[in-house]
């Protein structure tokens, strides 16, 4: 009873920062979405009767930035997923110098994303970048990365997976790492390739690990903005805008923070619902993977 | 498990102990400074944002200012160069509610949204009517709002034609001409490319698209019904022929995500005939020693034949931000900096554009400036952006259309039409409180 | 394999090495005659106003500020939540891996009402109290981690001994946390340093700026032409102080987070 107490009192200035900074923007966005508060209302709240969420429901760009925001989500998650295992094995291999191998393939992950998003635009520039001199030497013409509605999105997917690739590589480490030597060693005594040990052991034994970086980094790339700000502000042709650009901009450059508040409340729900799916996707293919072991 | 047993890097403590010590040293040094400061602080300090050009071109005389003893202290902040990142920062600093700032140099195009807001202190109290009256027809515009002055305009800058002494003996007249020689030099391999202009999804293609409306006879704004009319047939023949510019070839694709900038490289390094610019880009190209310097010409922007061309209007001029701590002090400020004196100079160092009068007439201003005669005859016809508070989501949307109609997402008619619908779907919803409401088709 | 992992991750910083020592003439056009190199870009970036060690300062700052105001909350909370059982451990078990997932961009519009009404604008010790919060659900979890690594019989020896909970922390607990406190204030300090969305509505005096922002703001364009040059150089001199703690810390990052990967 009384240790119960020291405990709460000993987690309650820590969690009563966390509410004033996770909880109450989010009772705020709540708040002022049911509210207009704009330029033209002087930016005081004026009770609107839930306009902003008919305005959002028929707002086909907000429903065009979800698809965009999902899209580049999924995208980036895959691929730095199969990166990062690709990343992880190679890191957990005793090699030489494995190290400073991992401090250099970590680096990425931490640089500032401002820092490298203002990288892979001169990189990717048309026509004075280095990838476009590359393609001009092999015969190729100059290609527009950043100015091609069609392709750019995944430009962007790639400067994003090159920075956070690593991030899933680490946490899939620390799964490789828990791996007992023995059952590996195991396997390979039976006479099992190298492909059938990752595919019969290391894959089954990472579902955990690799579901938890899928959650987080669905999350995060759900959620992404200062990439997109800096590399293209969401253009060409709005083509790379996030829900959490569109949401930025309503705010700080129309001073419509009551539409804002209603956007970013929005995007949060998709988040949510997002999240709760991919995480019954994986819960079933574990489960899946866990009997077919048993099997 | 971890590469290492636990208890292995007991050592790590000491560096814990070190971070500390280094933080409690920079608090201690920081606290330090700003005692100093505050005792070295005498004259009244009057803070100006401008964007960096401005800010560089402004140095010396605000130098001198400082030095003659008026116990004002001028301190120009340097925002970013690009219209939209300063402004950004300057509403993300006034939403903060402490600007770091008095005065604020503010670009025609904000001023309905920043009044709006409420950020300004009208400015009628200092300046009477007669001031306005003795500049250039078009520095007069986007000042004043609602019967109050808001805005003193340093600089009369409008949008510009370059184009190539050394390719064509004469600018072109109208559009037409200026296809027509673009397509006959890209054909004798002269240059490149004909024409480049800023068709990036950002505000510049705004200014851009405010220019082929004007040369084809359309209008975005119409002020008596306070509506957009984007869905004109000239509106849409304007947008068709900037599309064809690229489908012919005569811009390169890559102009989609040109900003100015990135347009000034281009056209700077002898890639293409014509470049839609600001005044400034004059003195870049000037001042490097690139292989079109001294060869390149100004003239006003050109319109449709028989169309009475015009340039968007983008005048900077100085606002008092409501809460300044000095408010006299801050207006003495804008009277000196908007003044002759200063005008003149950066006309003649950096090639901005005056905006009184009297500094068109002057010989020595126009041997010094030789821009002066072109920059005066823009600012008979320049065009102004919407002046509504709702410009920014206004540009927005029509930035994001035309862009895509730039990159092959769909046709002019289509576009334009879109941009319209869109257009009264916004002003519908910001009209009144129950007008933010389902605002649909 | 290590060769395309290496290139893959540090080509592109190197050729950012590559620009910031080029001349800007020689980015645009086929190499002109005479010397393309130069060290302008360095010394454009360092003769800035405010110079650009002066972000890095602020950066650090708001760095050191943040691990330690987190590990401060972040120590006790751990420690609360480990000694606890039932549901009130399930339920902020949940909401703290919950807060570690929320994307924290969403929050800027009510942080920035927040900085406005309690006038914690431009003051980059309290841009320290956000970072926290959004560093602490992380923190919160490795730390209670490693607390239930921690022998049982520890704690109830140095209870038996009559040590308060003051003093078992600090002189029985805590020095066995020291790896994990390590690689804790590794991660918060990496988090607050690269922080974006918050910093760019907390902060608009150019004094103040943190990293992530002052080098975005070059890239928005301090000059006229595309100033690649220079913010090349800003991007090196900014990723040198992370260079050196990666390669100094890997390991702590590494154990960190596996740590938290197999408890969280």
């Amino acid at each position: 009873m009384k240790s119960r107490t020291v405990a709460l009192v000993l987690m309650l200035p820590a969690l009563l920062l966390l509410a004033a900074v996770f909880v109450y923007p989010l009772l705020r966005y709540g708040w002022l979405s049911l509210h207009a508060s704009s330029v033209l209302t002087g930016l005081v709240p004026v009770p609107n009767g839930g306009a902003n969420w008919g305005r959002l429901l028929d707002d086909a760009r907000f429903w065009t930035d979800a698809g965009q925001t999902l899209r580049f989500a999924l995208c980036s998650v895959a691929l730095e997923l199969v990166g990062g295992l690709a990343l992880a094995l190679l890191l957990h291999r005793p090699l030489r110098g494995r190290g400073p191998l991992r401090a250099l393939t970590l680096l990425p992950w931490a640089l500032p994303t401002t820092v490298m998003a203002l990288g892979w635009r001169w990189i990717l520039n048309d026509p004075h970048g280095p990838l476009n001199a590359a393609i001009r030497s092999l015969g190729g013409s100059s290609y527009g990365f950043l100015s091609t509605p069609a392709t750019t999105w995944f430009f962007v997917v790639l400067a994003d997976v090159w920075k956070t690739m690593p991030f899933v590589a680490l946490l899939l480490l620390a799964g490789l790492q828990t791996i007992p030597l023995d059952l590996e060693e195991a396997l390979r005594l039976e006479g099992a390739s190298r492909l059938q040990i990752l595919r019969r052991l290391t894959l089954p034994l990472l579902v955990p690990y690799i579901s938890l970086a899928v959650l987080f980094r669905l999350a995060q790339a759900l959620g992404v903005f200062d990439l997109i700000q800096v590399l293209t502000g969401g253009g060409p042709a709005g083509s790379t805008e996030s829900l959490a650009l569109y949401a930025y901009l309503n705010a700080m450059r129309f001073l419509d923070f009551g539409y804002a508040s209603t956007v970013m409340l929005a995007t949060f729900l998709l988040l949510l619902v997002s999240l709760g799916g991919g995480w019954l996707l994986l819960r079933r293919h574990g489960l899946a993977r866990t009997t077919e072991r048993a099997a | 498990m971890a590469a290492r047993p636990p208890f292995s890097s007991l050592r790590r403590q000491p560096a814990v102990v070190g971070l500390l010590a280094v933080l409690l040293l920079v608090l201690l040094s920081a606290s330090g400074q700003k005692a100093l400061q505050a005792v070295a602080a005498e004259p009244v300090p009057i803070r100006v944002l401008m964007p960096a050009p401005l800010a560089d071109a402004v140095a010396g005389p605000v130098a001198r200012f400082n030095a003659s003893g008026s116990g004002v202290a001028v301190e120009v902040i340097r925002g970013p160069l690009d219209t939209e990142t300063i402004s950004d920062l300057a509403i993300s600093s006034l939403l903060l509610g402490e600007a770091p700032f008095d005065l604020l140099l503010v670009d025609v195009s904000w001023l309905p949204k920043y009044v709006a807001a409420g950020w300004f202190l009208p400015l009628e109290r200092w300046f009477g009517p007669e001031v306005l009256a003795a500049m250039e027809p078009g520095a007069r515009l986007g000042n004043s709002l609602g019967n109050h002055l808001w805005r003193l305009p340093l600089t009369g800058d409008t949008g510009l034609l370059y184009w190539r002494t050394d390719l064509m003996p004469r600018p072109p007249r109208d559009t037409s001409e200026l296809v027509a020689i673009s397509r006959d030099l890209q054909r004798r391999g002269r240059v490149r490319w004909g024409y480049l202009w800023q068709g990036r999804q950002y505000e510049g293609l705004s200014c851009v698209m405010v220019e082929v409306l004007q040369g084809f006879g359309a209008r975005w704004w119409d002020a008596a019904t306070a509506r957009t009319q984007l869905d004109s047939p000239q509106a849409v023949a304007a947008a068709a022929w900037l599309d064809g510019l690229l489908r012919d070839g005569v811009s390169p694709r890559a102009v989609a995500n040109y900003a100015e900038n990135d347009a000034l490289q281009s056209f700077a390094a002898g890639e293409a005939a014509f470049l839609r610019n600001w005044p400034y880009a004059w003195r870049e190209i000037e001042k490097g020693e690139g292989p079109v310097q001294g060869k390149v010409g100004v003239t006003a922007m050109v319109g449709a034949p028989g169309e009475q061309g015009g340039g968007t209007l983008g005048t900077w001029g100085l606002s008092l931000i409501k809460g300044s701590p000095h408010p006299e002090e801050a207006v003495a400020v804008i009277r000196w900096l908007t003044g002759p004196v200063v005008q003149r100079q950066l006309a003649l160092e950096q090639g901005y554009a005056p905006t009184w009068s009297a500094l068109y007439d002057d010989q020595d201003l126009q041997s010094g400036a030789p821009l002066l005669a072109v920059q005066r005859q823009a600012l008979q016809h320049p065009q102004l952006r919407p002046p509504t508070p709702a410009y920014a989501q206004l540009s927005d949307l029509l930035a994001r259309q035309v862009n895509g109609m730039l990159t092959g997402q769909g046709g002019a008619e289509q576009t334009m039409a879109t941009a319209q619908r869109q257009s009264l779907q916004v002003l519908r919803s910001l009209a009144g409180p129950s007008g933010s409401g389902p605002a649909g088709p | 394999m290590r060769l395309l992992a290496l290139l893959w991750s540090l080509g592109p910083l190197l050729w950012q090495l590559r620009t910031s020592l080029l001349r800007p003439e020689a980015l645009v056009a086929p190499l002109p005659e005479g010397n393309p190199w130069t060290l302008a870009n360095y010394q454009l970036v360092l003769s800035g106003d405010p110079p650009f060690w002066q972000y890095l300062a602020n950066s650090t700052l708001v760095g050191l500020a943040t691990t330690l105001l987190t590990l401060l909350l972040a120590v006790p909370c751990a420690y609360g939540l480990q000694t606890l059982r039932g549901p009130i451990r399930w339920g902020v078990g949940l909401a703290l891996v919950a807060a570690a997932m929320f994307p924290t961009v969403l929050l800027f519009l009510a942080l920035l009402e927040i900085a406005r009404n309690f006038g914690l604008a431009n003051n980059l010790l309290a841009l320290s109290l956000p970072y926290a919060a959004l560093s602490l659900p992380l923190a919160v979890l490795l730390l209670r981690a490693a607390f239930a690594d921690l022998p049982g019989e520890l704690e109830d020896a140095a209870r038996l001994e009559g040590l308060g909970l003051g003093q078992r922390l600090r002189f029985v607990l805590l020095p066995l946390l020291g790896p994990a406190l390590a690689s804790t204030a590794i991660l918060v300090f990496l988090a607050s340093w690269n922080e974006y969305a918050i910093a760019l509505t907390w902060i608009s005096r150019s004094d103040l700026l943190t990293l992530p922002i002052a080098i975005a703001r070059i890239g928005g364009g301090s000059v006229f032409t595309i100033p690649y040059g220079a913010f090349a150089a800003a991007t090196v001199l900014g990723s040198l102080p992370l260079l050196l703690l990666v390669l100094l810390a890997q390991r702590s990052i590494v154990s960190g987070l596996t740590r938290g990967a197999v408890k969280g």
